[in-house]
């Protein structure tokens, strides 16, 4: 076949195949425009998950009645005139493409009024070419219907996925829009049934409630300025947003939601650095919940990677990824993580053993002057549980729980079932779980003895330890060897697939060498998959496992005082390097209620 | 049975019986002491938690032969309540099955569970017998039983070897990453003594022969099938003896294995020598250890060759801060610097009672030897492995 160009709609067929994938491609590109013209109120109406009809309604500028036929042509925008614009990209749509794909592949209708025209216009396009153009009355603003997508392109149309599919593809484009801009008023409906519909308060807490219901919007930790108005782009990158209390955690990362510049970005560094600053707060294998948004001058970033303007490239991206982890990490340590029950019931000074005795005591008798948090004279649900946003005034805005002393002091009543230490706070009841708790200790300290001296101490054998493992795991002992060094074993070939053990982690002295070292390998095999950590600090947190006190131990009084002072010494003393709890927390207030008291 | 005596001879003999009760046992016999009034003037009282099992006589004046049980913790505490220097008259009523106490003017009644319901206990009365003086029993179980280990996941280590050498009785205990050595000379030595004894049996044997009468002979005896030992302890119960009992025996079962030839363990040679006061180099690793618990346990030893030679002791932790001492010492060899795990040089230290004694070592990641110097006949030794941080 001879070399042709190729005639304007087989090319904009082609072109469209790279805007519009789906249904949902169709709702952003769409969307992006309503925000790029202002619009305060954008409504999402799909049917059939948007293959039979999807139509965006907003309430912004319009389009003049003489641009209209321009609108529907490629390459045709009023957002960017000069090659330098795209240095400097602020709005969400630039490459003048988007309405034109769309076009091209479906039946679209546009009905817009200028603001400052009297009456609007109303344009048909079938298969990108115009069928008719007509003035009609609406409202300032635009919409836009779209029908039969890809009814002209069979390929692409047999790969549509169900419209349940489909829907929820939409349900996450106009989700991220919400989230993105809390300010502008989001209506969307599906099949005739309004799936949400954000105030528009312009508070991202409110678009978070809406968007993920109010409960997972009660547990979730504002992270720097929350506040409106947002920053307008600064040179340094920015990071505010909301990241869910550790005790709220996904199995995959699809509730990180990370926004630059207020566009909705698939960034994976990024979101390893949210999952990061989780580091020992979260089990292994388990991803938080995150709204993050970070706001960054846009000459230090190109957005013109894809079409879909999904990934973008930073000039600085470690810059960034620093930004966001310290910025979550921060949030993080500052909130009081004891998870339940969350009522907070501070003291308007530090009391001593004996006020913290008598209120403790006479808690629920209405004499609780001390207590921040009225107390009601009816039974009724915790005050936390009235209030559906808590974390808009949230307990870490106090300044009486300086970073470092998160744990009160604590006096050791007694040991359950040999697995959990009783012990009495300032203001309640705390269950700790003794293994947890040591795992947590010990993990300090080896981390601290590593930062230190670059590596673990170890304890020698008396005589080296034969030890047989399957190919696995011996795999493991070839590829992990440097690591396994530093963290203290001294592990060296003996044969096919037998290894010698000639040293351990001196904080495992004593223990059965062979079963130290099967434990921590299995350890390893098992979580090959799990990235986030170091190598090394994976190896330090089996190592502290297998050297912390088990559950079923009986501990006498001395050792558990002495767990727990260290315990209080720690920097994150409530969780343990897996991320498990170490205590539970049963405040004053909620024993009173227990006993019917309140 | 019937039988009268004196509270405090009885409250001794419970004590000693009471360290086999078990406080967690599903079976409730576990939980009784046998009485047992013997001819001509015994009353044995008997406890066993399945692992070990300890007999004890004490003087009484056996008026009616006879046995029963009672609860434990219960005829304790009542017992110890009693006032000193009482006569106990004691009188099993078989139709109604309880014990009848009467003492002073205070009477009580026990329910008792049926002396046939208790387990058997073998005594010693075997083949392979070796005796001692109770003392020197007492003083090796000391030296050894600390070296093993507490790691059940490991039975064989968890155990003491007992076993002859010549024409010595040998104690070893290791955990893998120290081991102790305490050899004794003993007469009529049976020549295929060769035992794993849980070491807490023997700790609980030390401690009952802290009582025993130093004139006496301890003897030890591995029963026929091979599966347990006796250890019998002299005691100094007459009939007018106060708070003490005839004597005693402990009955353990044997771990049945094949113990690590520690013989390999222990280092043939040495480079570096140091001569130690032994209660100096115990107190500076006393005070050393408080900071070396909080790193690791790490204490580092430099030996400086001279005349006088030094040894430098430092231990040093990130949170609490570091300690530094300089002791005296006899340096022969070249300069070492070697790090310990300061909980097991404290472990020796503890049982040392020589007031000089010797360390031994030649390169950082060897084995290092710790003896007394001047123990005569008695050889201990106590090698540890040294800890690396490259």
């Amino acid at each position: 076949m001879p070399i042709r160009v190729l005639p304007p709609e087989v090319a904009d067929k082609i072109a469209a195949g790279e805007v519009v994938e789906r249904p949902a491609s169709v709702v952003k590109e769409l969307i992006e425009n309503a925000l790029d013209a202002g619009a305060r109120t954008v409504r999402v109406e799909i049917r059939e998950g948007g293959i039979r009809q999807i139509k965006v309604q907003d309430d912004g500028s319009g389009i003049p009645a003489a641009e209209v036929p321009l609108a529907v042509r490629r390459h045709a925008t009023s957002k960017i005139a000069t090659a330098e614009d795209l240095e400097a990209i602020r709005t969400l749509g630039f490459r003048g493409e988007a309405l034109a794909s769309i076009a091209s592949v479906s039946l679209l209708t546009l009905i817009t009024r200028h603001r400052e025209e009297a009456t609007g216009t109303r344009l048909v396009v079938e298969g990108g070419r115009v069928q008719h153009q007509e003035r009609v009355g609406h409202p300032a603003g635009t919409t836009v219907i779209v029908e039969h997508l890809f009814f002209n392109t069979p390929a692409r149309r047999k790969f549509l996925k169900t419209p349940r599919t489909e829907a929820g593809h939409i349900h996450r484009v106009v989700s991220h829009y919400a989230l993105a801009y809390p300010e502008v008023r989001f209506t969307y409906i599906s099949d005739g049934r309004v799936v949400f519909q954000t105030p528009g308060s312009g508070r991202l807490l409110d678009a978070v409630a809406v968007v993920m219901g109010k409960e997972m919007a009660a547990q979730m930790i504002p992270v720097g300025e929350v506040e409106m108005p947002w920053p307008e782009a600064p040179p340094n990158p920015r990071v505010w947003g909301y990241v869910g209390d550790p005790a709220l955690h996904r199995a995959n990362r699809q509730y990180i939601t990370i926004f630059l510049n207020r566009r909705w970005i698939q960034d994976y560094k990024l979101s390893q650095a949210i999952v990061q600053a989780y580091h020992t707060f979260l089990p292994v294998g388990r991803y938080p919940v995150a709204v993050i948004h970070v706001g960054l001058d846009p000459r230090l970033v190109d957005v013109n990677v894809h079409p879909t303007k999904a990934e973008v490239r930073f000039r600085d991206p470690r810059a960034v990824f620093a930004a966001v982890q310290k910025a979550v990490r921060a949030a993080l340590v500052q909130v009081h993580p004891v998870r339940e029950p969350r009522a907070e019931v501070h003291w308007s000074q530090p009391p001593g053993w004996a006020e913290r005795r008598q209120s403790l005591v006479e808690a629920g008798q209405g004499s609780q002057q001390e207590l921040t948090l009225p107390v009601e004279e009816e039974p009724g649900p915790l005050p936390v549980s009235r209030d559906p946003h808590p974390e808009t005034n949230p307990p870490l805005t106090s300044p009486s729980q300086p970073r470092g002393k998160l744990l009160p002091l604590l006096r050791v009543i007694g040991q359950v079932g040999a697995t959990y230490i009783v012990a009495e706070g300032p203001d309640g009841l705390y269950l700790i779980d003794q293994h947890a708790a040591h795992e947590r200790v010990l993990y300090e300290k080896l981390m601290a003895e590593r930062a230190r001296q670059g590596q673990v101490a170890r304890q020698q054998l008396l005589t080296p330890v034969p030890i047989t493992v399957d190919s696995e795991l011996a795999g493991i002992v070839a590829e992990h060897a440097a690591a396994l060094e530093a963290s203290g074993f001294e592990i060296e070939v003996f044969g096919k697939d037998t290894y010698l053990i000639r040293a351990i982690p001196a904080v495992l002295s004593g223990q059965d060498p062979t079963r130290v070292v099967e434990e921590v390998l299995r350890g390893l095999a098992e979580e090959k998959d799990v990235t986030g950590d170091t190598l090394e600090e994976r190896l330090i947190t089996l190592i502290c496992k297998r050297a912390a006190v088990k559950g079923g131990q009986v501990l006498s009084d001395a050792e558990m005082r002495a767990l727990v002072r260290e315990l209080e010494a720690c920097e994150t003393p409530h969780t343990c390097p897996h991320g498990r709890p170490t205590m539970l927390h049963i405040t004053a207030q909620e024993l009173a209620k227990l006993f019917g008291r309140l | 049975m019937r039988v009268l005596c004196l509270q405090e001879n009885l409250a001794k003999g419970l004590s000693v019986v009471n360290r086999a009760i078990s406080s967690r046992t599903t079976l409730p016999i576990l939980q009784n002491v046998l009485l047992r009034a013997e001819a001509p003037a015994s009353l044995k009282l008997s406890a066993t938690n399945l692992d070990i099992a300890i007999n004890c006589w004490v003087a009484a004046q056996v008026e009616e032969e006879g046995a029963t049980t009672v609860p434990a913790r219960l005829v304790t505490d009542f017992v110890n309540t009693l006032p000193a220097g009482e006569r106990l008259r004691m009188e099993l009523n078989v139709r109604t099955q309880t014990l009848h106490v009467e003492c002073d003017r205070t009477e009580a009644n026990f329910r008792v569970i049926d002396a046939s319901d208790f387990p058997v206990i073998p005594t010693g009365d075997g083949e392979s017998t070796l005796t001692l003086p109770p003392a020197t029993l007492r003083h090796m179980i000391q030296q050894v039983a600390f070296a093993a280990s507490t790691d059940e996941s490991r039975p064989t280590l968890t155990g003491v070897y007992v076993t002859t050498d010549e024409q010595r009785l040998v104690f070893v205990a290791t955990d893998g990453y120290r081991l102790a050595y305490r050899a004794t000379p003993v007469d009529n030595v049976p020549s295929d003594l060769a035992v794993i004894v849980p070491a807490r049996s023997l700790n609980e044997l030390a401690r009952i022969a802290a009582d025993a009468d130093e004139e006496g002979d301890a003897t030890v005896t591995v029963t026929e099938d091979r599966n347990q030992v006796v250890f019998r302890i002299p005691g100094k119960g007459t009939h007018d003896s106060r708070g003490a009992f005839q004597r005693a025996e402990i009955v353990s079962q044997l771990i049945d294995a094949t113990y690590p030839n520690y013989k390999a363990i222990i280092p043939g040679k040495w480079d570096t020598r140091v001569v130690l006061n032994t209660q100096e180099f115990k107190q500076s690793i006393q005070r050393a250890y408080l900071f070396a618990r909080e790193s690791s346990n790490i204490v580092k030893l430099s030996v400086v060759p001279g005349d006088p030679g030094a040894l430098h002791v430092h231990a040093s932790s990130s949170d609490y801060g570091d300690h530094h001492a300089v002791l005296d010492a006899i340096v022969e060899g070249p300069e070492l610097e070697i790090a310990f795990n300061g909980r097991y040089l404290l472990d020796v230290l503890q049982v040392l009672d020589s007031p000089q004694m010797v360390l031994e070592m030649t390169k950082p990641s060897r084995p290092g030897v710790i003896r007394p110097v001047g123990a005569g006949e008695d050889e201990f030794l106590y090698v540890l492995m040294p800890m690396n941080l490259r």
